[in-house]
């Protein structure tokens, strides 16, 4: 039995590790520019999917609004680019929006390292300042998820109403990635160089985040999600550790927007919204919540579902598909794959083998 | 120095109202060290927001809860958050087995260990041996030391609770309060929970809230009988029954009612 469970744990990382190491070789498999940006971005989304899986599977706050902190790392990384690209000049929308010179907020984004302290520090400082107050006051359940759904849609119409800042509904475009164009068959490299980079950040969140959760840090989450009142009551100041992870999942999802952009060479508000964010939270229910490698596998599930189903004959329904999967799922199989695999097809196994003993 | 000795809980006119109800009217209560002290008195007497109150789930209207910790300054209870209040040595077990079903027994424990609840403690802690072997010694009391990869949500009721009291001990507490901690349980398991808290009491303080009487004789030191908020008598259970008022108040009126609700 014992065996059996120490199998299990292993098995989560085997199941990463072979996902890695088709990850690391697909660009060689793979000759289509499209479908290894399309796989690059799933693994941006796999790094989001884990840092909403710590907030939600494992301590048992819903964030409806991590589209918020997609788009700060996002938007940080694209104000960066735009400008490198722009030779510090500014851009055609504050332009059009009649500014003068560059905003302030907008300067330290010319130069690199402060642009990627921000990335960091933006995420960080506002997730720290809102889990501080919502924390304290105690806030849970469904109402910290329509504060968190609230807060996104606030920032969304910030960033729609100051056009001149943020480039509005068009968002910033028009940029190439870090490493440079990544587009047509010469710039190649650009694009597998990138890709690998992607892949090690997708590692490297992977391996923090199981780091963390099979700490004690990690069963105190699981605690404050089965028994919060018995947490404290242990002695523990939950408010702490429930800022440390939303902070922590804040600055993972930045991450995943940063990288994001690169791939994609655009950010917009439509990846704030309401309906992103719970695109997200769908990803993380369908791989399988509270387990790190569900959040990966329900990240390329879904969006592999979705590239395949958007085109074609399928076009004008693919959402709905989307949606009958995740209703299948909350209902029939609360463990999303993950699940599937760990307890529903053992059990099913267990179930003939009793059969056959019968017989 | 001999009075703050002998008492380790002084509760001083303790009054509590939610929106105009009094739940709790001015209670003086002294908890003895080493004692195990039973509250008890019938439906809405005010006992469980008595333990709210001393664990600080509930702020007292008006009135103080002092603490006297063995060998260091007495501290003031009312006021304080209840996490800290923990890690001065004040536990509390709930009406409802709350252990946290998800993790294994071992790991409940691991949990409820003394010291270490920083978040960054908590990131780099490492089970030591000497945490492990008190773990165990702690599981052995309570029956659970076979039991420890087991998930807690498994348990049989009976063994929640005994799991519960556990990680109250683990933590080397000098109060254990503890909301009836036979609820559900049968004649025998209730009665091996008594041997138990008497074991415990060498070691600490125990303050239980019941409704079985027997469990009552077993075990109680001394008895307070709440009625309506109000402390109605206070002294060993001998007395108590023998007491006309709370023949009338608590045993017979109370007695009916259970009858009614059987």
């Amino acid at each position: 039995m014992k065996k059996l469970a120490g199998l299990k744990g292993k098995g989560n990382h085997l199941c990463f590790l072979i996902i890695a190491v088709l990850l690391a070789a697909s660009p060689l498999l793979v000759s289509s520019t499209s479908m290894i940006q399309f796989l690059g971005k799933c693994m941006c989304f796999s790094i989001v999917a884990i840092a909403l899986d710590l907030i939600w599977g494992y301590t048992g706050m819903l964030s409806l609004g991590h589209g918020i902190y997609f788009c700060l790392g996002g938007y940080g990384m694209a104000m960066y680019l735009r400008l490198r690209d722009n030779g510090g000049q500014l851009t055609d929308f504050m332009q059009t929006g009649g500014l003068e010179e560059l905003p302030v907020f907008w300067r330290p984004f010319q130069h690199f390292p402060l642009a990627l302290l921000f990335i960091i520090l933006i995420p960080t400082v506002l997730a720290g300042a809102i889990g501080f107050f919502i924390f304290r006051s105690r806030i849970k359940g469904v109402y910290f998820s329509i504060i968190t759904q609230a807060l996104t849609w606030a920032a969304y119409s910030l960033f729609i109403a100051n056009s001149k800042y943020t480039g509005g509904n068009n968002g910033i475009t028009d940029f190439s990635s870090l490493l440079g164009s990544t587009r047509g068959p010469a710039n190649r490299g650009n694009l597998l160089t990138l890709f690998w980079v992607t892949l090690l950040a997708l590692i490297l969140v992977y391996m923090l985040a199981s780091f963390l959760v099979n700490r004690k840090f990690g069963k105190l989450l699981i605690a404050i999600r089965d028994g919060e009142n018995r947490t404290f009551f242990s002695g523990y100041c939950v408010n702490n550790y429930k800022n440390f992870i939303y902070t922590l999942s804040a600055i993972l999802a930045a991450i995943g927007g940063a990288l994001y952009v690169n791939f994609n060479g655009s950010i917009t508000p439509s990846q704030m919204t309401i309906s992103y964010s719970i695109t997200m939270v769908i990803w993380v229910a369908v791989g399988g919540r509270g387990t790190i490698i569900g959040a990966v596998i329900g990240a390329f599930f879904i969006n592999l579902c979705e590239y395949n189903l958007s085109s074609g004959s399928l076009a004008d329904i693919w959402q709905y598909i989307i949606g009958i999967i995740f209703c299948v799922t909350i209902v029939f199989f609360k463990g999303g794959i993950v699940g599937i695999f760990r307890d529903q097809i053992p059990a099913l196994l267990k179930g003939r083998g009793k059969k056959k003993e019968v017989a | 120095m001999s009075k703050t000795n002998e008492n380790v809980l002084n509760i001083k006119h303790v009054s509590v109202i939610f929106d105009g109800f009094k739940a709790l009217t001015d209670v003086d209560i002294q908890v003895k060290r080493h004692s195990i002290h039973f509250f008890i008195g019938p439906n809405g007497a005010g006992k469980t927001t008595l333990l709210d109150i001393i664990c600080a789930k509930t702020k007292p209207t008006s009135g103080t809860v002092h603490y006297y910790p063995k060998g260091r300054e007495d501290i003031r209870l009312t006021g304080m958050k209840e996490y800290k209040i923990v890690n001065e040595g004040v536990g509390r077990k709930f009406q409802v087995p709350s252990v946290f079903v998800e993790l294994t027994v071992f790991e409940n424990m691991v949990l409820s260990l003394k010291g270490h609840k920083g978040v960054w403690e908590s990131i780099f802690y490492k089970v030591s041996k000497a945490d492990k072997e008190q773990i165990m010694e702690v599981l052995k009391k309570v029956g659970l030391q076979d039991r420890i990869d087991i998930q807690a949500g498994s348990l049989a009721h009976g063994e929640k609770q005994w799991l519960e009291i556990a990680m109250q001990l683990v933590q080397k507490p000098e109060i254990i309060m503890l909301d009836e901690p036979a609820a559900g349980m049968g004649k025998p398991e209730t009665f091996k929970t008594g041997e138990l808290l008497k074991e415990i009491k060498k070691e600490c303080t125990i303050i239980v809230v019941e409704h079985d009487m027997d469990f009552v004789k077993q075990i109680a030191d001394t008895v307070t009988v709440l009625h309506e908020g109000k402390v109605l008598m206070e002294g060993n259970i001998s007395d108590v029954l023998a007491d006309r008022t709370v023949q009338a108040v608590y045993l017979g009126r109370g007695g009916e009612r259970n009858a009614e609700d059987q």
